[in-house]
């Protein structure tokens, strides 16, 4: 369980989380998402006890980070996949992380099995693709066979089999019992992967729900009308306690499905001319609630550069 | 939440010890010898140390045993390692600089939280790296050199004034030099900016302050770290404006451990 609370971090002027609380609960899959620049990646590394917050705090199982005796026993984290000496082969850097945390050499056989590093085991890696550094990177996160998991973009950089071996592992580790925290920037992927969501955005929380829920009130869809006589129709519809606004020459009506919504119209012996069901996506959803913060994003990379 | 994981970081290995020191030695003893550098460093203090040492010896021999020479075979016999620090001095740097240029050093924290840990662990292992080799080329540089000062009658003893303690002396000042560096890396985090500090420091203010007028050239150019510790390094110091060379180790040892102490001020602030 990773539980943040009032969590800012503030690099000179610039506030990059802005004292976000959430919940990250076991036995899910938790997703982190957010645009670029959102502080997705600054949040990660206050859980991780690498970067201290400016206020407020970020408990693992109930304490900080750098209170655990043998940390990668507790947390497993995919931080950069790049966080590697390019001169070391997988092998070795599995071992130095082994031999930190007193964990049984074997395991570093295991876990190089288990993203399917085994044969690359002993080259540098300098040579590896960005896909086989992020498997690295998992490996890593999975040495400690820890109860809680943190992955940082886990999917960048894999090819599509790739990607649906993380959504598969995510799944497994949160039936496991483990609580999985997993950041992206695309909802398409939480959509796969995640029971839970935390949208932030400019370094607020905005929205800290169930996937469902999320997909409920973000993602609604409605039942588009045109109607030679608009006016009628809408004046049965509302009698009917359904929702309908008037955009340009349609009807957009919520409440019910089309089927529903036809008969209703065909027993009031209205025409109508047009019928469809429209449902947003996932994606709009979340371009919609994310908009003001991707504003900033591109604004600051191209004023002050992109800061750590 | 009633179905949370139960804590117990030991619950997968039954009875394992509670990680401490010795693995986080452990840890960075595996890091310091997995990567090339480190093999390739060692090996450029060993030839350049005790084969210098060796030919300047060897040029050298006929003349000091002659009657113009002025200078004792006793500078000579550790000449090398003026140019075996170099290596020394790179080791250090590298050992903390590459893991802030590759973000290595973010795995290094994840995996043990506590910096004054993690340091004094890297500490030990640079430290006991530099020793030994240093110790052991300047050992072999004086087996090679005195082939030839032999040769000419003027061979050193290893119990004559001043050489086993050169040898061994070699080593601890390899050893500071490298904790000097590494120190700085903490400081800059970038391997260009820390080797040039350093060795600026070493090879170029350390000769200039004597330029320094009168008795402030003098006692500037005794406390530069370079000259404060080179001179248990070297039975007989070319340099004769210098401190006794146990006074001067203490001196250059003190130098270390104020930067090391400003480094890991540094290293515990900052973010990773």
């Amino acid at each position: 369980m990773i539980e943040a609370r009032g969590l800012t971090k503030k690099y000179g002027a610039r506030t990059a989380v802005d004292g976000i609380s959430f919940t990250v609960g076991p036995g899910r899959v938790t997703g982190f998402l957010g645009p670029n620049g959102a502080g997705k990646s600054t949040t990660m590394r206050m859980v991780l006890g690498l970067d201290r917050p400016t206020a407020g705090s970020v408990t693992v199982n109930g304490r900080h980070y750098a209170g655990s005796p043998a940390p990668l026993r507790e947390v497993g984290a995919l931080l950069e996949a790049r966080a590697l000496h390019p001169g070391r082969s997988a092998r070795d850097h599995l071992r130095w992380l082994a031999a930190s945390n007193a964990i049984p050499a074997r395991r570093v056989d295991e876990v190089l099995d288990q993203v399917g590093l085994t044969d690359v085991a002993g080259q540098r890696v300098g040579r590896f693709s960005l896909g086989m550094g992020q498997r690295l990177g998992i490996a890593v996160a999975l040495l400690g066979d820890p109860p809680v998991v943190v992955l940082d973009e886990p999917v960048n950089g894999l090819d599509p089999e790739g990607i649906r071996w993380v959504r598969r592992l995510a799944r497994t580790l949160a039936e496991q019992g483990r609580t999985v925290f997993l950041s992206s920037h695309l909802m398409s992927e939480m959509a796969l992967t995640a029971d839970h969501l935390v949208v932030i955005g400019r370094g607020r929380v905005l929205a800290d729900c169930t996937m469902s829920q999320f997909i409920a009130e973000h993602a609604a869809s409605y039942v588009r009308l045109r109607s030679p006589q608009r006016t009628e129709v809408a004046g049965l519809l509302t009698r009917e306690g359904l929702d309908v606004t008037a955009v340009d020459d349609e009807l957009r009506v919520q409440g019910r499905d089309a089927a529903a919504v036809g008969e209703l119209v065909g027993r009031g012996g209205l025409l109508l001319h047009e019928l469809t069901l429209v449902s947003s996506s996932l994606e709009d959803a979340f371009m919609t609630l994310t908009a003001s913060s991707v504003e900033y994003a591109t604004r600051t990379e191209t004023t002050a550069g992109a800061p750590r | 939440m009633t179905d949370t994981v139960a804590l117990d970081p030991n619950r997968h290995v039954p009875g394992l010890t509670r990680p401490g020191f010795r693995q986080t030695v452990h840890a960075e003893w595996i890091k310091f010898w997995s990567v090339r550098s480190t093999a390739w460093s060692v090996i450029a203090m060993l030839v350049l140390g005790a084969g210098l040492t060796t030919l300047i010896c060897a040029t050298n021999a006929e003349w000091l045993a002659s009657s113009e020479a002025d200078e004792s075979p006793g500078s000579f016999i550790t000449f090398g390692m003026t140019f075996a620090q170099v290596t020394a001095i790179v080791l250090g740097t590298l050992t903390i600089t590459t893991e802030y240029g590759t973000g290595m050093i973010r795995a290094t924290l994840a995996a043990t939280p506590r910096r004054g840990q993690v340091l004094a662990a890297k500490a030990v292992v640079l430290v006991g790296t530099l020793f030994v080799a240093g110790t052991v080329t300047a050992f072999a540089g004086y087996l090679g050199g005195n082939v030839f000062l032999d040769r000419e009658g003027i061979g050193l003893a290893l119990s004559d004034d001043g050489v086993l303690r050169s040898m061994v002396g070699s080593g601890l000042y390899m050893a500071g030099l490298g904790l000097l560096a590494a120190a700085v890396g903490l400081l800059v985090r970038h391997t260009a900016a820390a080797l040039s500090i350093v060795l600026a420091l070493v090879f170029v203010v350390g000769t200039m302050v004597v330029l320094l007028p009168g008795a402030w050239g003098e006692w500037t150019s005794k406390l530069m770290p370079g000259n404060a510790g080179a001179g248990v390094a070297t039975p007989v110091s070319f340099n004769p404006y210098l401190l006794d060379p146990w006074t001067g180790f203490a001196v250059f040892c003190a130098e270390v451990a104020a930067v090391l102490l400003v480094g890991h001020l540094a290293f515990r602030r900052r973010d990773a």
